[in-house]
């Protein structure tokens, strides 16, 4: 009999069908992998499990018998644990108060100093953490806090820990630790749940893997049956074909951008690069390496930029987003929910954000211009919903990153800058993305890609500029275009 | 039904109106009014008449408390200044900021425009009016202006500065005038102001309220300048990303917010006959309360200029209904408050019943969308 099993378990959240009829079974000492595209339900399976969402219907069990965990705490009480992508702390207070925030030892209404750092100390070696309780919060490395955030969720007696994309904001190191700290747990005998996107990671650590699609339940699978390509296929549901874009096979027109020494302090300095007509550059670096930076600078977000940015052969001020978009430059930001959208507005009003101008006379928006022009454009994107009075909170990554990019498109720009264009997007909105930026490419439009996706920078840029520390390191051209090229530049 | 009042909003306010009244015309009972007639001079003069002792006494008639012409009228006056400051007030809270200084703003603009009106005298002609109305109007305006123009020079929270401004604008109120009020209007402006279409109805305040709220209404919703206002509330960082001066759209917000202060300034004047700088003491609360009972969210994003004058008219009538129901006026502050925050709460619970609707659509689409195949499909039904 499986340890914990989930069984017929459907949940709906407004826009989309999260999960539907999915049952999976959970053994003792091992960790079980939940993959899927984004949207496919991995996340909200952990977290129904978690007691963070409650299911549509459907049953739980541990140990054969039914539990109803409908709040994180009742969930804990039954030793399910949740570490998840978001840190949620007290930054100023300490690491042990944040550790016992539930529920501080108190000698009668007062603070029971000894006992809260007795307590947090327990907690932290339990996982073989080596922090100091009192250190204020703030001061923390991510990977230190998130350990933090597995030592209060473990507690002392977790029997099942439930891992979100924990890997995500950790140093290569960091995950090192998190690893053995896995290792270690499974020894206890915890049942573990690994929801990742990261393939080597999936096949360094789990025992066993689910496969999610959109909602479904697609294979379970012990890691030693399975394979990466295997995994792919029952994940997306079809190959993904990287094809050759045909914008490689067309020559690049005038010069568009010309950048001439950009600095701007503390972020990146002399910075030069150009990108033609008719080509996607694309730029490479790590996080933190001043890409997103560059890129913000370019659109006339950075007050403090210094050097020469050329639009057209003509010098362009720095520091002023208008000018910029008088220039016809457009930019695809890196977190579309903070920069690209209002997430409470809806389809419409945000496709014709930034050109409100232009769909009014008078001062008066003409409603009917604005939904006819609107409408092509996301029947042309293929943005998948009920109607164009959606709210945009409400779409999936891939339909908000193609709202985000339509803005874009109402008029035609010079120079279209994306931020990590398919951060976040599920694979067929990702090939569609690809197609697109591809199409416009070979109208005419100049490109500047960033991206931390190696496959896709590689095969869909020309050229690719290498950023490290805010100094570009290198451009490669797409003959000498390899994996190890490209990582040697940018570390 | 539900469809209706998604799309309409505005149409619980009008609901809570309706049953407002309904319940004070009940509850309410009558009262006996003298009774008056316009005598041929078109002067009100009281009604006669002769009892059984063959004394000639006045007359009186016996009407519901509350529906009657004269309680309507002084409700619907007593709203006009409220709504429009409350029009205002929307827009600013929609871009996400709050005005605080805004009673003080009424208060300050009515001293400059009495200051300028006083001289003239009560035989001051229309030139005089002009110029009073001008710089009452303008004056508020203007130190909308200077509010916004501190937030977003200074990057300071909204509250502070116009908690700071509060205090200074009604301060220079205070000291212009040492405290005194000034009044002496020319009666041209004043008799316009007070102009009666019907007996005991002064229409000039109803129409002002209702062309501001139109217009506003208009400019929020169907220009781009409009547009942009709730795009800033609704993500400032993405507002930016799109080219929006944000900086100038809150500007504008703050300066129209000052306006609308002149403009109740000037009805103010008209209608009382003199300014002093202790008008409008208290005002920022209520203007607030009606904007948030119309529906506006602090958050930002959200609001309407015809909530903001039902969620005055809401206040008002409560605050009225309190003196029918033989309520002392003193408890008219608890009861404003506890509306304030049932209003907030009705809200929330319909923006949840608003997401299960939205839920239960969704699952019905996406049943659409299963059906016709695993290819990527848009949502037109298929034409076979």
């Amino acid at each position: 009999m499986a340890f914990l099993s989930v069984e017929n378990i459907s949940k709906t959240f407004p826009g989309v069908r999260a999960l539907d009829n999915v049952s999976v079974d959970f053994d003792k000492a091992s960790v079980h992998a939940l993959m899927g595209e984004n949207g496919a339900g991995k996340s909200t399976l952990g977290k129904i499990i978690a007691g963070v969402y409650t299911p549509d219907t459907g049953t739980i069990k541990i140990e054969g018998r039914e539990v109803k965990p409908t709040d994180p705490r009742i969930a804990q009480n039954l030793g399910i644990a949740l570490v998840h992508q978001e840190l949620a702390f007290c930054p100023n207070m300490t690491v042990a108060e944040n550790l016992l925030l539930g529920g501080f030892p108190t000698n009668s209404g007062f603070m029971d100093w000894s006992k809260l750092r007795e307590k947090s100390r327990a907690l932290l070696h339990e996982i073989g953490a080596d922090i100091d309780v009192e250190t204020p919060l703030a001061q923390l490395t991510t990977g230190q806090e998130q350990m933090v955030q597995i030592a209060g969720a473990v507690g002392v007696n977790a029997r099942i820990i439930i891992f979100d994309e924990p890997t995500s904001s950790l140093s290569t190191n960091e995950s090192e630790h998190l690893f053995e700290l896995m290792a270690r747990l499974k020894q206890r005998g915890v049942a573990m749940l690994y929801v990742s996107h990261r393939m080597d990671e999936i096949f360094r650590v789990c025992d066993t893997i689910t496969v999610l699609r959109d909602g479904k339940h697609v294979a379970t699978e012990p890691i030693a049956q399975t394979n990466r390509d295997r995994l792919i296929r029952q994940m997306v549901g079809r190959e993904v074909l990287m094809t050759r874009p045909k914008h490689l096979d067309l020559q690049p027109g005038e010069e568009i951008l010309r950048v001439e020494n950009l600095s701007s302090t503390g972020k990146f300095e002399n910075v030069s690069f150009n990108v033609c007509r008719g080509e996607i550059v694309g730029m490479g670096g790590l996080v933190g390496a001043g890409r997103t930076e560059v890129a913000t600078a370019i659109f006339g977000l950075d007050n403090r930029a210094t050097g020469k940015v050329y639009i057209k052969g003509k010098e362009m001020p720095l520091g002023n987003v208008n000018e910029s978009m008088r220039r016809r430059i457009a930019l695809l930001p890196e977190d579309r929910k903070r920069a690209g959208l209002v997430l409470g507005m809806s389809i419409l009003d945000n496709t014709s954000l930034a050109h409100i101008d232009y769909f009014s006379a008078g001062g008066f928006v003409d409603r009917k211009r604005e939904l006819t022009e609107v409408e092509k454009l996301t029947k042309r994107l293929r943005v998948k919903a009920p109607s164009l009075e959606t709210i945009t909170a409400g779409l999936s990554g891939g339909n908000q990153q193609k709202v985000a990019l339509a803005k874009w498109m109402v008029r035609t720009c010079d120079l279209l800058i994306v931020d990590e264009p398919t951060r976040g997007v599920d694979v067929g909105a990702k090939a569609e993305i690809y197609e697109l930026l591809d199409e416009v490419a070979c109208q005419g439009l100049a490109i500047l890609m960033i991206s931390s996706e190696l496959p896709e920078l590689l095969n869909l840029s020309r050229r690719v500029v290498v950023l490290r520390e805010g100094f570009v390191t290198g451009e490669l051209p797409h003959e000498k275009f390899s994996q190890e090229a490209v990582l040697h530049l940018m570390a | 039904m539900n469809l209706s009042f998604s799309k309409f909003p505005e149409g619980g306010l009008i609901v809570v109106i309706i049953a407002l009244g309904l319940l004070l015309a009940i509850f309410g009972g009558s009262v006996r009014l003298p009774k008056l007639q316009t005598n041929p001079d078109g002067k009100r003069e009281r009604v006669f008449e002769t009892n059984a002792a063959g004394q000639k006494v006045p007359a009186f008639e016996s009407v519901n408390k509350f529906f009657n012409a004269r309680t309507l009228v002084q409700i619907a006056k007593d709203t006009s200044f409220f709504a429009i400051m409350a029009v205002g007030m929307t827009i600013v809270i929609i871009t996400g900021g709050i005005d605080l200084s805004i009673g003080s703003m009424y208060a300050l603009a009515s001293v400059c425009g009495a200051l300028v009106l006083s001289p003239y005298g009560p035989s001051g002609g229309g030139g005089a009016t002009v110029l009073g109305v001008v710089v009452t109007v303008g004056v508020g305006a203007l130190l909308g202006f200077l509010n916004g123009a501190m937030i977003t020079a200074f990057k300071v929270h909204p509250f502070i500065i116009t908690l700071g401004t509060m205090a200074i604008f009604r301060g220079i109120a205070f000291v212009q005038t040492s405290g005194q009020s000034i009044g002496g209007f020319p009666d041209g402006f004043r008799q316009f102001v007070r102009s009666e279409l019907i007996p005991d109805l002064s229409f000039v305040p109803l129409i002002v309220m209702i062309i501001v709220t139109v217009v506003g209404g208009i400019f929020l919703a169907q220009t781009a300048i409009g547009r942009k206002i709730y795009a800033v509330g609704g993500n400032e960082i993405a507002s930016r990303y799109s080219g929006i001066r944000v900086g100038r759209i809150k500007l504008l917000a703050y300066t129209l917010t000052g306006l609308t202060a002149g403009i109740a300034s000037v009805l103010s004047l008209g209608y009382y006959g003199a300014g002093s700088s202790g008008d409008g003491q208290g005002y920022e609360l209520n203007v607030i309360a009606a904007s948030v009972v119309g529906g506006a969210s602090l958050v930002g994003g959200k609001g309407t200029a015809l909530g903001a004058l039902l969620g005055a008219v809401i206040l008002q009538m409560i605050s009225n209904g309190l003196v029918i129901l033989n309520i002392p006026q003193n408890y008219s502050q608890i009861v404003i408050g506890m509306v304030v925050i049932a209003a907030v709460l009705l809200d929330q619970l319909n923006a949840a019943l608003a997401k299960r609707r939205l839920l239960a659509k969704t699952s019905s689409i996406k049943k659409e969308v299963v059906k016709s195949g695993d290819t990527p499909v848009s949502l037109k039904p298929k034409t076979t």
